[in-house]
């Protein structure tokens, strides 16, 4: 059975994924109480923009680097002149402003690349496979776990060691309280937005030539990095760390055991959490 | 909790809304009957989002699984069972979508606000899997065509497949169901549906189960959005996973906010304003959605009420305008 590995390998490759988008998405939610559905039109987006640089420029390094930064302004932007606008009306306009933007973004995204798929070629040693203890793995694969890994190294490390961090987790536990103590928190928001937007986008250009770049993409990871999130426990970055694991593994073995089954596993294991812990695993009872 | 003067003004409502309805049609192109009869299906549909929405302020991401799910079982059992008439198809279909909506509903219980959001969003994901998945039943991307079966009435015999006579039974039957939505909005359990939104803690003080509240209301919404499904296949005599995809729980977002979630007409305005929107940008560009796009978030920032409340506020300055100079003329 040398099935086992590679699809434990594949489990992993889309844990990282899934890891970069709702990771994002629950510091947004656990600080600004926003659930922002645009988030994997975002991801999309990222996707697009890699796919039109690599088209001009051939170089995916280059993407790699100017689309999440790309992705931060946009993200900020949302932020600054969309949510923060309708933030006194409550949570649902919130809500629903950022449904709205992830519907232009979907609609231009069909407008101005197409409604229907793009292969993005890589090309390079990227493109190749690697003798893993006498199994063949595509490089890419690993190059997209490395780096899930490397970004979110990065991301405990700001959070936890530095004075943004805590500055950042102080305002998820208590906003108020720190905009009293003198601290800019819509300042931070702005850059906790839009710095989610550019993970997104970063997800988004590692995604795009593995999984295809189509305009249901974004719907369609949404909805994974949602279960994540409810799993995981709204708001917790360890939970969405674990719930990622737990997705991407299921649905990498869902996939192998039974092929007929393997989209209604994750959300029978969403059930089955909500039933038994509605606040989810690592989440703070409400 | 039903009064005298809401009931006479309950009866106005109807009357007039009848008499429209029944004259409408009379004299226009078939293609704009077909249109009508469109609006009162969705009109239906985003009452019953808006009763979730507006009254109980429980954003749903998620309400085309319950159109869905009326649209396809209407489409099943008129091709699995011979002989089955309109009305008993469409009796099955609401009846699968009540025990669809009990059984999210009771898992969806215990959240509000943006977690309610986001599971209703998940589930509707799950019933489009569904629907895509099971091949043989629901016919996957293909869809699933349906023959209409025509009305027996005894005295006298419907042909369904006339554009006109489907519009009759349309508004006839979603018609008198949206009246009810109206008379339930004003009786006892609506009103607490209202208060829960308001203020809940005080509400569980007083006594009631607010959950239980919640449920039944999920339940019945599941039910109308079930029985605007199934008429709208009925419409088409065509299913398609459109019905049940999260496009669909879109279109009845973009229809309520931009009706106004403030008042009961609001969702209606927006079933009609959206449609007829819809038809006429769709002749002058593929690019509507994005307009609509627009037009959503332009409403969402600059006119939150939606149409409705601007149409009260106009209405309200007209009268205060009247007030004003009457009070005046008073003095003199």
């Amino acid at each position: 059975m040398s099935d086992i590995p590679v699809f434990f390998l594949h489990g992993l490759v889309y844990a990282g994924l899934l890891f970069l988008i709702s990771s994002g998405l629950t510091l947004v939610f656990g600080m600004m109480n926003v659930l922002n559905l645009a988030h994997a039109a975002f991801y999309m987006l990222g996707a697009y923009f890699s796919y039109s640089l690599l088209n001009a420029t051939g170089n995916f390094w280059l993407s790699l680097i100017v689309c999440p930064l790309l992705l931060f302004f946009i993200g900020a932007a949302v932020e600054r002149f969309l949510l923060r606008r309708v933030h006194v009306y409550g949570h649902v306009q919130e809500l629903l402003i950022t449904f709205g933007v992830a519907y232009i973004i979907t609609e231009s995204v069909k407008w101005i690349w197409g409604n229907y798929p793009l292969g993005v070629n890589l090309g390079g040693f990227l493109s190749g496979s690697v003798n893993l203890f006498g199994l063949f793995y595509p490089i890419y694969r690993l190059f997209m776990f490395f780096c899930a890994i490397l970004i979110s190294l990065i991301m405990a490390t700001v959070l936890y060691k530095t004075r943004i961090g805590i500055i950042v987790r102080a305002s998820v536990d208590d906003s108020e309280m720190v905009n009293t103590l003198g601290i800019n928190v819509p300042l931070v928001f702005t850059g906790v937005f839009g710095f989610g937007a550019a993970l997104s986008g970063f997800a988004g250009v590692i995604a795009g030539p593995l999984l295809t770049t189509y305009p249901g993409m974004a719907a369609e990871i949404l909805v994974d990095a949602f279960v994540v999130i409810v799993i995981g426990g709204m708001g917790s970055l360890v939970g969405a760390l674990v719930a990622s694991l737990m997705i991407g593994e299921l649905q990498s073995f869902g996939a192998l055991l039974f092929p007929k089954l393997s989209l209604a596993l994750m959300y029978m294991l969403m059930a089955a959490v909500l039933i038994i812990k509605p606040s989810g695993l690592f989440g703070e009872e409400q | 909790m039903i009064n005298q003067r809401s009931f006479a003004q309950f009866l106005g409502w109807g009357i007039f809304v009848l008499i429209v309805g029944v004259v409408l049609p009379l004299g226009v192109r078939q293609y704009q009957v077909a249109l009508l009869t469109e609006i009162i299906i969705f009109a239906l549909f985003a009452v019953s989002y808006n009763l979730l929405l507006g009254y109980a302020g429980l954003l749903s991401f998620g309400h085309a699984m319950f159109f869905g799910v009326g649209a396809y079982t209407v489409a099943i059992v008129l091709n699995h069972i011979s002989g089955l008439s309109f009305f008993g198809a469409v009796m099955i279909s609401v009846m699968v979508t009540t025990v669809a909506g009990f059984a999210v509903g009771s898992l969806l219980l215990r959240h509000k606000g943006v977690p309610f959001a986001l599971l209703t969003l998940a589930f509707n994901a799950l019933f489009y899997a569904i629907a895509t998945k099971w091949h043989s039943i629901t016919g996957g991307d293909d869809g699933l065509s349906i023959r209409l079966p025509d009305i027996n009435l005894g005295f006298a015999h419907l042909k369904t497949g006339d554009i006109t006579v489907f519009y009759y039974i349309t508004l006839l039957i979603i018609g008198s169901v949206i009246l009810f939505c109206w008379y339930f909005t004003r009786t006892a359990m609506g009103q607490t549906v209202l208060l829960v939104r308001e203020n809940e803690e005080r509400m569980k003080f007083v006594g009631y189960n607010t959950n239980v509240s919640r449920l039944i209301l999920f339940v019945f919404t599941g039910f109308l959005a079930g029985l605007a499904g199934s008429f709208y296949t009925l419409h088409y005599q065509f299913t398609s996973i459109s019905a049940i995809s999260i496009d669909m729980s879109t279109i009845v977002v973009l229809m309520v906010i931009i009706g106004g979630t403030g008042s009961f007409i609001g969702p209606i305005l927006g079933a009609c304003v959206y449609i007829y929107l819809q038809d006429f940008l769709s002749d002058i560009t593929d690019r509507w959605p994005f307009i609509m796009g627009l037009i959503f978030i332009f409403m969402i920032l600059y006119v939150p009420r939606g149409l409705s409340g601007l149409i009260d506020s106009f209405g309200e300055r007209l009268r205060g305008r009247w007030h004003l100079r009457s009070s005046v003329e008073m003095e003199e």
